[in-house]
């Protein structure tokens, strides 16, 4: 009699807490589609009295407002799918080369490589300022990507797993003749896939969602990123106009979440795999 | 005759390892082309960034000024000579990120430990849903977390105290006003972020072996009992990783405050890396915010290192 009882409360628990999480989720895309007016005047309607999508052919077409939102959302797109794009190549190579292969000086590249991952970003953030800024560098893709391909994380990562991958498939490549890099394109790279995938999105998310570095990156509105663009628009002309800021969050959460959504499970494997072993 | 041959044999042995040593020799430049690009960049943006942060930590560099001299340590004795400015911006920052520190990391560990004994109990079906609803939040960017808070929490039209007034309380100046402006802010962290936590408190949970749970069961335990007895001390090392990384992620709150209080009421809110951002770009002083970045950085590593050797002495202490 009890189990079934003390089962239905925590049930009941979890939806409670569920629409905790997803009111302001809700609340978002709810007063996105509120007229201004409406939105101010507050209230507790949670469903717009009066439809509207003004907000978002205002935020998205119109030319009166300097609002190049189609840009941002290109330049957080684009930064991130490149930035992960090299990261997982980049760091998939370093990683095999380390677990496996007979790379000069590994016996301190890996310790050197590792002991990095205990260093704060507030540490190289001002520095690598500097450096883009001697070098003309500011506002450009470069400055938007290439910080976050030095960590260390994803060689971390796949290093484990390259550690763990059987030996019996590359000694067979071997024996029919393929060289290293045959091997680790036909044999090891296939076998890593899901692996890689779980990098690829960390990484996305992570140069997607990142706000410090590309706000002191770039100061051109043209270069700036979605999340650093909302920044500036809260802060600039739609300081109180919370029905078009919510088109605009909305507009800029829709990605990410799918995203995220399809590649939860890669996701979860990937926070479980860096949690210590 | 024999002599020939065996000098013959020799000149081969020698030619034949030599050319071992030179196929040894290409085998490793190949190895080492897998490892170069990632060291590249590694040297160009972290390596190279570190030491360069460093000498700029040595020097008087004002950006606007083409001279940068070199004054060794004297940034650093700025910051920890009492009543100077500098001196001020670093320890009242620092005060306010541990403040942040002490309030959200017991929260993020706690309840993501809840979400995940929670969810645990939840039948199979079910529980992939709800975790997918948690942890959705964690997906989005720290700006659209603030703007969603900033109008939720807003003083004269947001949801909140809307509701309360109807209940017939007054308002609550949620963002402009202490303590609730901590408590907003933890908030919208705890939201934010806890997903993270959920997730490596799941796997910890799974990996408790199952056996335990029932021999405690047959000795007639009490789930708190279990809860206390086997759970706990199995995810131990789980529960560091959290405290440490949650500490770490806590530290460097700077969206959250920037967008949501300004640094305000007041600066009761302005945490240390707003005022490293403040001291770089508005005063223009790199050398000084770049000494300030490495002690709170030297800070971070210090507090982990404690937490960790902290937990390994309880440890050995309670075993």
């Amino acid at each position: 009699m009890r189990q079934p009882v003390k089962k239905t409360l925590l049930i009941l628990l979890a939806v409670v807490l569920a629409i905790l999480f997803l009111i302001p989720l809700f609340w978002m895309v709810m007063t996105s589609f509120k007229n201004d007016f409406e939105a101010i005047a507050g209230g507790l309607n949670w469903f717009p009295k009066n439809f509207t999508f003004e907000n978002y052919t205002y935020t998205l077409l119109s030319q009166s407002i300097n609002v190049p939102i189609f840009k941002w959302m290109f330049n957080s797109l684009f930064v991130g799918i490149v930035g992960s794009g090299i990261i997982v190549t980049v760091d998939s190579m370093a990683a095999y080369g380390l677990a496996r292969l007979d790379v000069p000086f590994k016996k301190y590249l890996f310790p050197l490589f590792i002991s990095t991952l205990m260093i704060p970003f507030v540490i190289t953030f001002l520095p690598l300022y500097m450096q883009f800024s001697n070098l003309g560098l500011l506002n450009t893709y470069m400055a938007l990507i290439f910080p976050y391909t030095a960590n260390a994380f994803g060689v971390f990562l796949l290093y484990q797993f390259f550690r763990g991958f059987p030996k019996e498939l590359e000694e067979a490549a071997r024996l029919d003749g393929a060289n290293k890099w045959q091997i680790f394109i036909k044999v090891v790279v296939p076998s890593a896939r899901p692996i890689m995938w779980t990098l690829a999105i960390f990484s996305f998310m992570t140069i997607y969602n990142d706000f410090l570095w590309p706000l002191v990156a770039t100061n051109t509105p043209e270069m700036r990123t979605i999340t650093t663009g909302i920044a500036i628009m809260q802060q600039g002309s739609f300081v109180s106009s919370y029905g078009k800021l919510m088109a605009l969050t909305t507009i800029a959460t829709i990605p990410i979440v799918i995203v995220f959504l399809i590649g939860q499970k890669q996701l979860i494997k990937g926070i479980t795999q860096t949690g210590i072993k | 005759m024999t002599n020939q041959t065996s000098n013959k044999q020799l000149m081969k042995q020698v030619g034949l390892s030599k050319s071992i040593v030179r196929s040894n020799r290409r085998s490793k430049a190949t190895s080492f082309l897998f490892v170069l690009p990632y060291l590249l960049l590694f040297g160009s943006f972290l390596f190279f960034p570190l030491i360069y942060g460093i000498y700029i930590s040595f020097h008087d560099y004002n950006l606007l000024s083409k001279d940068h001299v070199f004054i060794g340590f004297e940034n650093y004795i700025r910051i920890f000579t009492p009543d100077t400015a500098l001196s001020s911006l670093f320890f009242e920052g620092l005060l306010k990120t541990f403040q942040f520190v002490i309030f959200s990391v017991p929260l993020l560990v706690i309840v993501g430990l809840g979400l995940a004994l929670l969810l645990n109990s939840l039948p199979g079906k079910i529980r992939t849903f709800f975790r997918t609803v948690y942890f959705i939040p964690y997906a989005i960017s720290v700006s659209v977390i603030s703007i969603i808070f900033l109008w939720i929490l807003d003083t004269n039209s947001g949801l909140l105290n809307n509701y309360l007034m109807q209940l017939g309380f007054d308002p609550v100046p949620w963002l402009t006003k202490q303590p609730f402006a901590w408590i907003s802010l933890v908030l919208a962290t705890v939201w934010w972020t806890i997903g993270f936590n959920m997730i490596i408190f799941i796997n910890a949970l799974n990996e408790v072996p199952e056996d335990m749970y029932e021999a405690a069961s047959i000795d007639g335990a009490s789930a708190w009992q279990k809860f206390y007895r086997i759970t706990l001390p199995s995810i131990r090392p789980i529960m560091l990783f959290v405290v440490i990384t949650s500490t770490i992620a806590s530290f460097n709150v700077y969206g959250q405050p920037y967008l949501m209080t300004r640094g305000g009421p007041g600066d009761s809110t302005e945490v240390l890396l707003m005022g490293i951002v403040q001291q770089a770009f508005e005063q223009r002083e790199l050398g000084s915010a770049s000494a300030m970045a490495i002690l709170m950085a030297l800070i971070m590593i210090i507090v982990s290192v404690i937490q960790f050797k902290v937990s390994n002495a309880t440890n050995k202490g309670g075993a």
